[in-house]
């Protein structure tokens, strides 16, 4: 953090953004009471993994994508199958496609659990970090960690471990789990499903900052259920798309001081991705359980005020414990467990909806089912017009703040979005100058 | 008395030497006895839950301390106690090892003891492999653990 003149210009800098997964750095300029400048520098590695892909063979795309990020590996996985399976024109069965959204309601209630209790409450009480937060909601903090658990769990059981699942495979799964292994998990379920409706309360009662976005809310939509792995792409502003649509239509563009690529849809509005986006346009598919306790919440149909995030993150935590009961209880194991996926030539595209947002990715494959190239485009790069523009608004409108306060509730703005700056990037920096 | 014992490798093989906490566990995994677990664990968090009262934590990990790339450093962290003073500035693990450590004290889920033996990286850059100089240091990193283990359990 600097200070250089304690007048209406300056510029705050947060070094070390933390809470965030991975690392970056932000910077906040600020000229006679007006931000002039909000940089996010994201030090992406150069598509390195697009790169990698090459040559590989079509079968590799899912393990290989599940370790750009260790919060959302079941999200690389599922869009790398869609898109694989898209281009060798294969379709799977309703059974694996099941198992598919079971393992990747684990991965929600894994990462969801993780950034709500340990990564994001703790800004709502002042507190540096989640160990701060134990001493002051011990019981809060063991409740996360429970929850988060039983996505480990739920895991384990369909992908084979908790953090990157090895059961996955183009076409569906090695093994499938038998009903025995599927039925254990219906008890630590709902007790996570419990532990879940308590966290929506919890996180209701914290004091939000009174601000309203008009975004335009893009996510993926799907006409039976509310959109996780699979779906078309629906936007507030009438959109419909399948993956090869948003594929064509957002263009990423190198920005100065950042490695990220920054997405735009359509050539020039920035867009939302993530649970406020899924929640604006799916909150009518939520279970039940999951509607009553966003109303008890105080949360309408849509939600523009991104602090409260929080508040529709525990709803989509207690609806993917929700969900991944009801795929227990009518879970049938499919038989075989998976498609065959011969490699063919052909041009795919694959959509899912990690926590954080909509990941897409697209795969050209040749004859002998080689990968000739490769796109991936995460969520947080997606993100990154509308972080910086909450950044903006945020700054613009608190700057009588100190700068110390300034640069903490700038912190926070970030944190909003739970970036994955392992997906979009790795290290991460927070700087605001008063000029 | 039996010894419950984890080895943890921290790590993210794809940026190039971040791989050393992972390349150890593998090394020790094929060479420890079977009631010691080692498992690969990229996030620190993900050491709660693996490491919950167990009397002894062994994580491998790659450090960036200034000493020359494939120096191996032990920090004996006894029960965590002074763990605070280990914690830097946030790692490319997003919570460091230090404040989970602290994390799993305050929940009274800490291990009796933890162990961090690690091997000065000097790429951590986008890629797949350790440099030369970690590579080699791999196997001295690997026995470390080892012995630590094994009087662990002699003295148990």
């Amino acid at each position: 953090m600097t200070h250089q003149r304690p007048a209406d210009s300056r510029t705050v800098k947060v070094e070390g953004l933390a809470r965030v997964e991975g690392e970056g750095s932000l910077r906040v300029e600020v000229r006679d009471g007006t931000v002039e400048l909000v940089e996010l520098e994201i030090f992406e590695p150069p598509r390195f993994f697009e790169a990698f892909l090459q040559g590989r063979r079509h079968t590799e795309a899912p393990d290989i994508t599940a370790r750009i990020c260790g919060i959302c590996p079941v999200a690389y996985q599922t869009s790398a199958c869609l898109a694989i399976e898209d281009a060798c024109n294969v379709a799977i069965t309703d059974q694996i496609a099941m198992l598919r959204r079971l393992l990747y309601c684990g991965e929600w209630i894994q990462s969801h659990a993780l950034h709500i209790h340990f990564l994001h409450a703790p800004d709502f009480f002042g507190c540096e970090d989640a160990v701060e937060l134990a001493g002051l909601d011990l019981a809060a903090v063991q409740r996360g960690l429970e929850i988060k658990k039983v996505g480990n769990l739920v895991m384990e059981v369909v992908g084979g471990r908790a953090i990157h699942p090895v059961n996955v495979r183009v076409g569906g799964f090695y093994k499938a789990p038998s009903r025995e292994e599927i039925a254990a998990l219906v008890e630590p379920l709902r007790r996570a499903r419990d532990a879940a409706l308590a966290s929506v309360e919890w996180v209701a009662g914290f004091d939000f900052p009174d601000i309203e976005i008009d975004y335009r809310f893009v996510s993926l939509r799907h006409p039976e259920y509310y959109a996780i792995e699979s779906g078309r792409i629906a936007s507030s502003d009438g959109l419909d798309l399948d993956a090869e649509g948003i594929s064509e239509l957002v263009e990423e563009q190198h920005v100065a001081r950042s490695n990220a690529l920054h997405a735009r849809l359509g050539g020039q509005d920035m867009y939302l991705t993530g649970p406020l986006s899924r929640y604006a346009l799916n909150s009518g598919q939520l279970s039940p359980i999951a509607r009553e306790a966003a109303a008890a919440a105080g949360l309408g149909a849509v939600c523009n005020n991104p602090f409260r995030s929080i508040i529709v993150r525990a709803v989509e935590l207690v609806y993917s414990c929700d969900e991944a009961l009801r795929l227990v209880e009518a879970y049938e194991p499919p038989d075989p467990p998976a498609v065959v996926v011969p490699g063919t030539a052909g041009i795919g595209y694959g959509a899912s909806e990690a926590p954080r947002g909509l990941l897409f990715h697209r795969y050209e494959l040749d004859g002998d089912g080689l990968i000739r190239a490769a796109r991936i485009v995460p969520p947080t790069s997606q993100n990154q017009l509308c972080i910086r523009d909450d950044l903006r608004r945020v700054a613009q409108a608190n700057l009588s703040l100190p700068d110390e306060e300034l640069g903490w509730l700038c912190e926070q703005a970030v944190r909003n979005f739970d970036p994955c700056i392992s997906c979009a990037t790795h290290f991460l920096d927070v700087t605001v100058e008063r000029l | 008395m039996t010894q419950r014992v984890l080895v943890a490798g921290l790590g993210n093989e794809y940026r190039s030497d971040d791989g050393a906490g992972p390349a150890v566990a593998a090394y020790v995994g094929e060479r420890t006895p079977s009631n010691v677990d080692s498992k690969v664990i990229r996030e620190p968090l993900d050491l709660v839950g693996a490491w919950d009262n167990v009397d002894l934590a062994v994580i491998a990990d790659a450090t960036r301390s200034g000493a020359t790339p494939g120096t191996v450093q032990l920090v004996d962290l006894g029960g965590g106690e002074n763990a605070d003073s280990y914690a830097g500035p946030m790692s490319t693990h997003g919570m460091d090892l230090a404040r989970v450590l602290r994390l799993a004290r305050a929940m009274g889920l800490a291990p009796r003891r933890v162990v961090v033996v690690g091997i000065e990286g000097e790429n951590f850059q986008d890629g797949i492999g350790l440099s030369p100089a970690i590579e080699v240091a791999v196997p001295e990193a690997g026995e470390l653990v080892l012995q630590v283990i094994d009087e662990a359990i002699s003295c148990a």
